[in-house]
């Protein structure tokens, strides 16, 4: 692969996290109740856990979107 | 008397009894689940609404699912060299069919696939499917996601499309959903979704048809699979969410019933245990009382 040409590239993140990123600046340009109500959106929580040679790694929780897939 | 009936091997009345009331407080605990369900499979029907034209723009450039309806006509030839499976399943129980249908089109779609040379691995969603999967084709899971907190968002789907390139999608000749589609309060499906990535001839070719940032179109073309895959991952879930509530809720409406017929066969059972009771405590009385008069 070339050398990105756009900022969010060069600084390591994602499309998917660009974007998401990008939707919790328009949620936090509400006003008071509907921003909380739009804020429970965004949340997200589960357990991660890498198998290798069929035996299952530890679980990894993830509350935010950048620890997701580490 | 209570010792003969033990003695010959029939449930004594107080046995019935205790069946009796252990069953209706089963029967209270299956319809207020039940009546769960129907409450939050309303929002996941909402949320699926929702979902559907956010979906829509991928159902141009994906192909449509496949319906899984009957498992030996399936035979997975149009998949590439390498697959990256991705079934989506519950991480709760007492929920129906959803999950073994899953794991079992994952299985035979495994063993098809194998069969004609090709390649694939599993990423599973949802604890229930770890556990089925897990004891059929270890060795091909990379990755699992459980426990995740209800209701979806785009949020979990960019989570989980991130978890997906982190087990290597991005190395994969396509990538396969397999999931349950919720069709209404009784009814589900099983389908399959093959996304691919889009080719691009020529490293550094700029976007001259559109005004688009970035101009690279192989750039453009990466950026945009990434996006598909999680607005499929999305769409599929939010699916998968209603399909499970629907089943659960069918289920709990059936071992309601269940138990309810089994109340009424007891109950019968306990009022015949207490008048052959009854008559026999009557008899000793009768033949005692001959026994002084005579």
């Amino acid at each position: 692969m070339s050398t990105p040409t756009t900022f969010w590239r060069l600084a390591g993140m994602s499309y998917t996290q660009y974007v998401t990123r990008a939707a919790t600046a328009l949620r936090n340009g509400l006003k008071e109740p509907a921003k909380t109500q739009a804020m429970r959106n965004e949340a997200l929580s589960y357990n991660s856990a890498t198998w290798a040679g069929g035996k299952a790694g530890s679980k990894k929780p993830v509350q935010v979107l950048s620890e997701a897939g580490l | 008397m209570a010792q003969a009936g033990a003695a010959r091997g029939m449930a004594t009345e107080k046995q019935i009894f205790n069946q009796i009331q252990s069953t209706k407080n089963i029967k209270k605990i299956t319809s207020s689940m039940k009546m769960v369900s129907a409450a939050k499979l309303k929002g996941d029907e909402t949320r699926l609404e929702l979902a559907k034209p956010f979906n829509e723009w991928t159902n141009a450039l994906c192909g449509k699912p496949v319906h899984l309806d009957d498992l030996e006509n399936i035979t997975y030839e149009e998949l590439p060299q390498k697959t990256l499976i991705v079934p989506i399943t519950s991480d709760k129980g007492l929920c129906g069919g959803v999950n073994s249908f899953i794991s079992r089109s994952v299985r035979d779609a495994i063993g098809k696939i194998n069969a004609q040379g090709k390649e694939c691995d599993v990423v599973i969603i949802g604890d229930k499917g770890r556990s089925q999967m897990s004891r059929s084709f270890p060795e091909k899971i990379l990755r699992t996601a459980t426990d995740i907190q209800a209701p979806g968002n785009f949020n979990l789907a960019a989570a989980l499309s991130a978890e997906l390139t982190a087990a290597g999608a991005m190395n994969y000749d396509a990538v396969m959903i397999v999931y349950n589609s919720y069709v209404n309060a009784a009814v589900y499906h099983q389908y399959y979704k093959v996304i691919k990535p889009m080719a691009v001839e020529g490293e550094g070719e700029s976007m001259v048809e559109y005004e688009f940032e970035p101009d690279v179109k192989s750039e453009i073309m990466g950026d945009l699979y990434e996006y598909m895959l999680t607005s499929q991952i999305y769409y599929c879930f939010m699916d998968g969410a209603a399909a499970e509530q629907s089943s659960r809720m069918t289920a709990m409406e059936n071992a309601s019933k269940n138990a309810g017929e089994m109340i009424d066969t007891l109950t019968l059972q306990y009022n015949r245990a207490r008048q052959a009771r009854i008559t026999t405590e009557l008899i000793e009385i009768i033949s005692g009382a001959s026994a002084l008069e005579g």
